[in-house]
């Protein structure tokens, strides 16, 4: 008996199938373009597939994410701040804040010591800091945005991105760039932008976190260059999961467990 | 176009009633008496004040006039959906959108002639700076006489007196401008009608108050700051003995507002005036009740009928939105208490300087109590920046973090 | 004697009646926005606060303030009385007041302020532990009219010859530090030579506005072509206008009429005449020969938003060219104003 947990984002839809004993069998990862009904089919299919079941294996699904209502044989939808909490608690237990930052939102969730939400805030009307924000970034240098994380190498830190805006950044950048200011020295500065902006998020979360446990999901996450910014800025240490991006699909997958028991 | 508006609504409610056998909800009352504002002030006959939100509305009846505050305008053409070419009106001519769109929608209005001419105006410095510059434009716009009335931000005998004095000119100067003259014994019946309406008020809310309450999320949905407008009047006394006795009716039937009730939250400040799907996605989804909005507070004793200055200059004071934030947070707290409250929702109306200022001390205070605040970061009146997907997301969180959390009052 | 003037009380509003402040023997110390702050005031106040009261906030939070021994606020708007809330909470341990400021200046308005003067009177006398008699007072006022009419005259050189980056340190001393020290560096700036003025053309230019506290902004505009031939900020001109007070009539009523009688912020205005501001902002720039004018106000700031439209309106009919801009209150954002302005002065050129 299996279970499936589906985030369909604004830019990926993510599915994790787990088990009974909520061992994670199987993820994927789809765009999830402008049909999110083909994203949300496609993303199944391969999770399916990689894991080796057929659909009527399937006990419960449980939606989340901006196109959770659009999962036709879902058990229930749950908001991905709910999920992502779960998530990240079954990986990491002693969590109390994460920060999650995804293709073009953020948001910081303080968990209870029973891993349930405490408080939380959003940011998605604005993109400044989010994968948007680095892609926008990379392309004004020219570097392939997986490389991002690894080229602040050998940067003093001494440069700051005044630009608060990802478009009037990437003018910032590309100006930078033509004053002959350093490939490391624009990454460092762009990284300290990001986290310093997620500090601010945080602390309208939970103004004290001295002596919190923080981990941080989202494809962003994947950048080790903003994890440490973030982690500079904190003076703490940041969990990073192995699969950053799928937390959210996984604390969907354990509601189905839950809500099926009900 | 509105005056006609207003007229097939006041006239659609009232055969609605009439088809129901002359029973009426006290909601479809209420909307019946909101319609009729806007019905005498579209009239073209009526002697129209446009005033600020703490002006003192019952006086201003007991010398003839129709007042209203302009916010009304606002808030009514975002109900009507008609709200976005008008803001752009606004936009066109220069208004920033880091205004408040009330006021936004107010000013495109009035280009528009939308808005009523006036006999007068009357500002109140509460509760905004934005407003009282919205006010100062429209007399200009209208050329017609301005009263500007300070409300202060302490409650000591010289503040009172100060605004006491202000509202005695005032009668002056509506005297001087309309050639009404102040007719105490009207005076006298009308805040006699005031503190009847008052009284009956307080009941309606302790009424609701009750666990499971009486009400739902539309009953109570804008209504003391609109029944202020008809303060003074018959027809409040009426509407607040209705409610009252429904309120009544239904606890006296265990029947609850909302049926199964299991959250109740408070609404802080005013509620989004375009057609949203909150109510739905609260009762259907959550079983979650608006128990309480801040602004359906009565803060204010009964007024004096023969000597009422002072009573209608404290009246003014004492708004949530007067003074010290730290007042307001102790109001919100004895309000979350006395209504036993599991969270309370902040729609941040952008650009409200002073009801979202201190939003971080609003939700600390709250906090310090055991109770969460969702700060929803919407723009209450212009429909055209509303996000339903983001929206429904951070109501949807917060009722799943309100589920999951012990009570605050266990 | 508690203090002989070393010690600084606090205030953030040119409203603020510095005379009692000195009369109390301490030194006025205005908390300026500055540049370099980091943004943390948004925790308490909401990001769409205007920066001037985020920024002074950020300096609290980041402890960047001399010693004072308390705040002064004036509920001028909004922002300053969330400014007053948020300060209670980050500095509980100060004393602070909020003096009520009404919005229009009749007669009741004039009695009440001065009431409230009254009151800040009392607060201060008990701070202090000296008497504010009216003989301080006096002296107060004295000096600080001295120091008007020094500030007017370099002013008046300033707007001939140039230099006003020097006229902008020279309001700013004398808002922050001692009194006499202020005077002695006008009066030194008045005995010298006004630096040279910037190589170029040049438009003669009407700056109006609020928040604009920075030396180096002034020395942005002359690099951009701007002269100024005359200005109306609350962190310039208007902060230091003579006090006029009859004499026998009362000190406090007169130290209110006086403040509120005076050039005005934008909200405080005659309901008699509606917009006014409008016109007093376009005889100014007729009455210094402008070619154009600039509006500089700070972002959010509900009061000149307001009224804003209304004076383009009136500035397009008298044929005066206007730039308005919005910006933090510091030089953050007036180096993205740089392009603004440099095409303002070729476009008059």
């Amino acid at each position: 008996m299996y279970y499936l947990g589906i985030d369909i984002g604004s830019l990926s839809c993510d599915a994790v199938l787990i088990d009974r004993e909520r061992n994670m069998v199987a993820t994927s990862v789809v765009p999830t373009g402008a049909r999110n009904r083909e994203a949300i089919a496609m993303a199944t299919e391969f999770v399916l597939s990689r894991a080796g079941i057929s659909r009527d294996k399937v006990k419960a699904v449980v939606s989340t994410g901006y196109g959770r209502d659009r999962v036709e044989e879902k058990l229930t939808s749950v908001t991905e701040i709910t999920c992502h909490a779960k998530g990240i608690q079954s990986l990491h237990s002693g969590a109390k804040v994460l920060i999650d930052i995804g293709g073009q939102d953020s948001k910081c969730i303080l968990m209870s010591d029973k891993g349930t939400v405490v408080n939380f805030a959003m940011n998605d009307k604005c993109a400044a800091g989010t994968g948007r924000f680095l892609e926008a970034m990379a392309r004004a240098l020219q570097v392939d945005i997986n490389d991002m994380g690894d080229l602040d190498a050998g940067a003093d830190g001494a440069l700051t991105i005044s630009s608060m805006c990802t478009v009037f950044a990437e003018s910032e950048v590309v100006s930078l760039i033509a004053e002959g200011a350093g490939v490391n020295e624009i990454v460092k500065g762009l990284n300290r932008s990001i986290a310093s902006r997620t500090v601010s998020l945080i602390k309208r979360v939970v103004p004290d976190f001295s002596g919190m446990q923080f981990a941080m999901s989202g494809g962003v996450a994947r950048n080790k260059g903003v994890v440490r910014a973030i982690e500079e800025a904190l003076d703490y240490n940041v969990f990073v999961p192995e699969i950053p991006d799928t937390v959210g699909a996984l604390g969907a997958a354990l509601f189905a467990i839950e809500r099926s028991l009900q | 176009m509105l005056k006609d508006y207003f007229e097939n609504l006041e006239k659609g409610i009232v055969s609605s009633i009439q088809e129901q056998g002359g029973k009426a909800s006290p909601r479809k009352l209420y909307s019946l008496e909101i319609a009729r504002v806007g019905k005498r002030l579209y009239s073209g006959t009526n002697k129209v004040a446009w005033c600020g939100v703490t002006a003192p509305f019952d006086l201003l009846y007991a010398m003839g006039l129709t007042s209203c505050f302009v916010e009304f305008v606002g808030a009514m053409l975002a109900s009507t959906g008609m709200v976005g070419d008008i803001i752009e009106v606004a936009d066109h001519v220069g208004y920033s959108s880091d205004v408040c769109s009330y006021h936004r929608a107010v000013t495109g209005a009035a280009i528009k002639g939308l808005m009523p001419r006036p006999e007068l105006l009357v500002g109140t410095t509460n509760p905004c700076s934005g407003g009282l510059g919205v006010i100062e434009n429209l007399a200009r716009h209208f050329s017609k006489p301005l009263f500007i009335l300070n409300i202060p931000q302490g409650d000591s005998d010289h503040d009172v007196a100060y605004l006491a004095g202000q509202m005695r000119d005032l009668t002056e100067f509506v005297s001087t401008h309309t050639g009404n003259k102040l007719d105490r014994e009207r005076l006298k019946a009308v805040i006699e009608n005031t503190n009847k309406a008052r009284e009956l008020l307080i009941e309606v809310f302790d009424l609701a108050k009750q666990s499971p309450s009486p009400a739902n999320n539309k009953d109570l949905n804008n209504f003391l700051i609109s029944l202020a407008l008809i303060l003074g009047r018959e027809e409040c006394v009426d509407l607040a003995k209705a409610y009252r006795d429904e309120f009544a009716r239904r606890i006296a039937n265990n029947q609850s507002g909302v049926e199964g009730e299991k959250i109740r939250l408070m609404w802080i400040q005013n509620r989004i005036q375009f057609r949203n799907p909150l109510e739905k996605v609260l009762e259907n989804e959550y079983k979650a009740l608006i128990v309480i909005d801040e602004l359906n507070d009565i803060a204010w004793d009964p007024i004096d009928p023969d000597d009422p200055f002072e009573g209608l200059a404290r009246r003014s004071m004492s708004i949530s939105f007067n003074g010290t934030s730290f007042r307001r947070i102790e109001s919100l707290k004895r309000l979350a208490k006395d209504y036993k409250i599991h969270g309370a929702i902040n729609p941040c109306n952008w650009g409200c300087r002073q009801g979202t200022g201190t939003r971080g001390l609003i939700e600390a205070g709250l906090r310090d109590i055991g109770v969460p605040v969702l700060n929803l970061e919407v723009d209450c009146v212009d429909e055209r920046k509303f996000t339903e997907g983001q929206f429904r997301t951070r109501i949807e969180a917060f009722m799943e973090m309100i589920q999951s959390n012990p009570s605050p009052w266990q | 004697m508690s203090n002989q003037r070393n010690e600084a009380i606090g205030y953030a509003c040119a409203y603020t009646p510095l005379v009692l402040l000195y009369a109390a023997k301490y030194r006025p110390y205005r908390v300026l926005p500055r540049t370099e702050s980091q943004d943390q005031a948004g925790l308490h106040l909401h990001d769409n606060l205007c920066p001037h009261v985020k920024r002074i906030l950020d300096r609290a939070m980041g402890g960047d303030l001399p010693e004072l021994k308390a705040m002064v606020f004036m509920n001028s708007c909004d922002a300053m009385r969330r400014l007053s809330d948020a300060w209670a909470k980050v500095r509980g341990h100060d004393r602070t007041i909020l003096v009520d400021l009404p919005s229009i200046s009749d007669s009741h308005a004039v009695r009440f302020f001065a009431e409230e003067l009254r009151r800040l009177g009392r607060s201060l006398r008990q701070w202090s532990g000296n008497p504010l008699t009216d003989d301080l007072i006096r002296e107060g006022i004295h000096e600080y009219n001295r120091l008007s009419r020094a500030l007017s005259t370099l002013a008046a050189r300033v707007h001939k010859e140039g230099g006003q980056a020097s006229l902008q340190e020279a309001y700013i001393k004398a808002a922050t530090e001692p009194l006499p020290d202020a005077i002695r560096f006008v009066d030194g700036l008045l005995s010298g030579d006004m630096p040279a003025k910037a190589a170029g053309q040049s438009s003669a230019i009407f700056l109006f506005g609020n928040i604009l506290p920075d030396r180096d902004a002034f020395d942005l505009f002359e690099a951009c072509g701007v002269h100024i031939a005359d200005e109306d900020l609350c962190t310039g001109s208007r902060m230091f206008q003579p006090i006029e007070i009859p004499e026998g009539e009362d000190l406090y009523l007169g130290l209110s009429r006086a403040i509120l009688t005076r050039k005005p912020c934008a909200r405080t205005f005659d309901p008699a005449r509606p917009g006014q501001i409008a016109f007093d902002m376009i005889e100014s720039a007729k009455a210094c020969n402008a070619a154009g004018a600039i509006c500089h106000t700070a972002k959010f700031c509900d009061p000149y938003l307001a009224r804003l439209p209304f004076i383009r309106e009136v500035f397009r009919k008298e044929g005066m060219p206007l730039l308005v801009l919005e910006g933090d209150c510091t030089m953050r954002s007036m180096g993205q104003h740089r392009t603004r302005i440099e095409a303002f002065i070729e476009m008059l050129g």
